[in-house]
């Protein structure tokens, strides 16, 4: 097991830059999770800490060595593609235990990690199997196992999860999650789906267009996201997000949203009166129904049985609310807001930044 | 549909009446096809049938007679015959492992991306495109020290005693066809085996390197199965068409000098051709395919131990 240190590295593809400037400690033994939307440069940075991907610039170390120049067999770490790539001329058994074979590790040993990992991911009845005749899930595992055998120092994924279906992915989450807690091997699993990555993750990596917006364990990224990206990215349904000005008079602070109604905000903040803002507010924050002088009105009613979901209008923006419960209201009433100062988040109208 | 509804009906009929249905409905699908398999059968199998019963006959000048074996029996004792199917093996062997062999090397480099690709890989497809009467004609003069350049490189490096052509000395003359044949049929192996190597996803080699692999293992544990079932079968269609190939041999060397390459496939084209015995020319014909379809039965049975996954 080791760490894995990333500091100041860059990728490009002839003048295209792809990665700028990535700082990025993984701890022993931590499961960091790198999300970001398609393109962002999550598998590109994964791909350099295999060594699969040449480094433009920076340096990556795993442990106290730095990789920069080291092959990919000798990094001691071990990949799991999103293709599962297992090599289709060779049964189960041989796939797994492939990497020990070119290590000319003893038969014995390697058939006796082969067997365990594959009763652990049970695999067991299938070591004689081609990999074309397992399923998709079957195959999953098969090259989970691969990576297990080899008892690496890390543990790479490039969205292993991604061609199975909701409910196995679902599944399949809980078992690498588990198997994780067993090895505690030093992970990083790229995904695009937030939810595997709040799920999953000790800490997520939000990444975009090539830059870490921010590092955190799921919760801090949710309750104090650091910009308007990782705000919108994280969360499902996503936050509300409204274009307001700031009144301040005396202790009182509020956003004024351009409809001229207010949402009171936190007198500590840290706002002048009258600087442009986005104010973000999540839609279970939102609660439906008292007296507060907000008004909105409903446009859609999603009932889900154990919750409900709003789709209203509020100063022209489309604003999401989730309650508890089912309603009597249905769309066209117009329905009364309520948003505490502490449940709203405030960014900076022009950078996006968090403001605190 | 019409086996859908068909079936549909099938259960209420019954007895005779049932019987009846059934031989339409198999008879059916045959009369839809009757127009291909009657096309095949006039274009493949009727000149085959032709081309095996002249082998029951003599022909002369005016005439031709039933023999029955006797031409086959001839086979038998034809001296000139042993030493062609021995030059045959020679040239397929030869022509078959060094095309394949630097068609293989050549579809490896050209799979990998350098500076000027586009333009090798022209050149490497180009001899395809050659007719081969005028490949033939090329190499003859090539090999000829008077208009061709090769003798004297070959003198000069010291590997002939004298710049004197190759294909008049029985002891190197296969060597000629042999060499033009190579550089004609490179191309086949480097596009059939480069496309084979396309098809091989980025990322198992990327796996196999992560799980330790040097280039070489991944070439043999990774690469070389994938191109297995190509090779099978590109090797079995090569092989037939180079036994059967008398094109170039016959314009380089014409079989001679002294019979050294003469080849089964030259030797039908003589018998018929100039002595006009193609009863003779026919049996030969239906030896050397008889030889080739066992070659291709032999491979095809190597070719299914090997290759389980696909
Ligand atoms: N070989 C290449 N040459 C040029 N550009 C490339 C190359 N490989 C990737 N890129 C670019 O680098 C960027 C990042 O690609 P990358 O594969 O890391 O994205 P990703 O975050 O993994 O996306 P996805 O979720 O779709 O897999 C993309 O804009 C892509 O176009
Ligand atoms: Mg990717």
């Amino acid at each position: 097991m080791a760490s894995v240190t990333i500091s100041n590295v860059q990728k490009n593809y002839g003048a295209m830059n792809v990665l700028s400037a990535v700082d990025l400690s993984i701890a022993d033994g931590e499961f960091v999770v790198l999300v970001g939307p398609s393109g962002c440069g999550k598998s590109t940075l994964l791909r350099m800490i295999a060594g699969l991907e040449e480094i433009s610039a920076g340096e990556i170390k795993i442990g106290d060595r730095v990789v920069n120049d080291v092959a990919p067999k000798d990094r001691d770490i071990a990949m799991v593609f999103q293709s599962y790539a297992l090599y289709p001329h060779m049964d189960v058994a041989s796939n797994m235990g492939f990497s020990l074979m070119l290590r000319k590790t003893a038969k014995e040993l390697v058939l006796n990690r082969v067997g365990s990992a594959a009763k652990r991911l049970g695999l067991d009845v299938y070591l004689q199997r081609l990999p074309r005749q397992l399923s998709g899930g079957q195959r999953q595992r098969v090259a989970m196992g691969r990576a297990i055998v080899r008892d690496p120092k890390v543990f790479l994924f490039d969205e292993p999860l991604s061609n199975l279906d909701a409910k196995l992915r679902v599944h399949m989450r809980t078992e690498i999650k588990a198997l994780h807690q067993q090895l505690k091997t030093t992970s990083v699993y790229v995904t695009h789906d937030q939810v595997e990555a709040m799920t999953m993750a000790d800490r997520i990596v939000v990444m975009h267009d090539g830059v870490i917006q921010q590092v955190g364990t799921p919760l801090e990224l949710y309750d104090h996201p650091a910009n308007l990206f990782v705000a919108g990215f994280i969360g499902s349904p996503g936050m509300n997000f409204l274009p307001a000005v700031v009144a301040r008079q005396g202790n009182k602070v509020s956003a004024e949203l351009t409809d001229g109604q207010m949402i009171p905000l936190r007198p500590e903040l840290k706002v002048e009166d009258g600087d442009r803002v986005t104010v973000g507010i999540r839609p279970e924050n939102i609660e439906v129904g008292t007296s507060a002088a907000l008004k909105a009105k409903i446009e859609v009613i999603e009932p889900l049985g154990l919750s409900t979901q709003f789709y209203t209008r509020l100063a022209g923006q489309q604003v999401c609310i989730f309650a508890m419960g089912r309603t009597d209201r249905g769309p066209g009433d117009t329905i009364a807001l309520g948003i505490k100062p502490a449940d709203v988040h405030v960014f900076h109208g022009k950078t996006g930044l968090r403001l605190s | 549909m019409v086996m859908q509804s068909t079936a549909a009906g099938l259960p209420q009929n019954s007895g005779g009446k049932g019987a009846k249905r059934s031989f339409s409905v198999a008879f059916e699908p045959w009369l839809y096809l009757s127009p291909g398999l009657v096309l095949l059968l006039l274009v493949l199998v009727v000149p085959l049938i032709f081309g095996v019963s002249y082998s029951f006959r003599k022909f002369s000048a005016f005439k031709s007679e039933y023999v029955g074996l006797a031409q086959y029996q001839a086979l038998l004792h034809d001296q000139v015959l042993g030493q062609a199917l021995m030059n045959t093996l020679w040239w397929t062997v030869a022509s078959l492992v060094l095309q394949f062999f630097l068609g293989l090397g050549l579809a490896l480099l050209l799979d990998r991306d350098f500076a000027g690709k586009k333009f090798v890989q022209a050149i490497v497809f180009l001899p395809w495109a050659v007719p081969s009467f005028l490949s033939g004609l090329t190499w003859a003069w090539l090999f000829n020290p008077i208009v061709g350049p090769l003798p004297h490189w070959l003198f000069a490096l010291g590997l002939k005693a004298e710049p004197t052509n190759i294909l008049s000395d029985p002891a190197t003359a296969m060597w000629g066809p042999i060499i033009a044949n190579v550089w004609f049929g490179v191309p086949f192996f480097a596009i059939t085996l480069l496309a084979a190597l396309k098809s091989i996803p980025g990322e198992l080699h990327e796996a196999a390197a992560i799980d330790g692999a040097n280039p070489w293992q991944r070439f043999t544990k990774v690469t070389l199965p994938f191109l297995a079932p190509t090779i099978a079968i590109t090797v079995m269609l090569r092989t037939i068409w180079i036994a059967t190939f008398a094109d170039l041999i016959y314009v380089m060397t014409e079989g001679g000098p002294a019979g050294s390459t003469n080849t089964v496939a030259t030797y039908i084209y003589v018998s018929a051709f100039k002595t006009l015995d193609k009863g003779y020319a026919s049996a030969v014909a239906v030896l050397l395919l008889a030889l080739l379809i066992l070659y291709a039965i032999v491979l095809i049975r190597i070719r299914r131990s090997l290759v389980r996954y696909s």
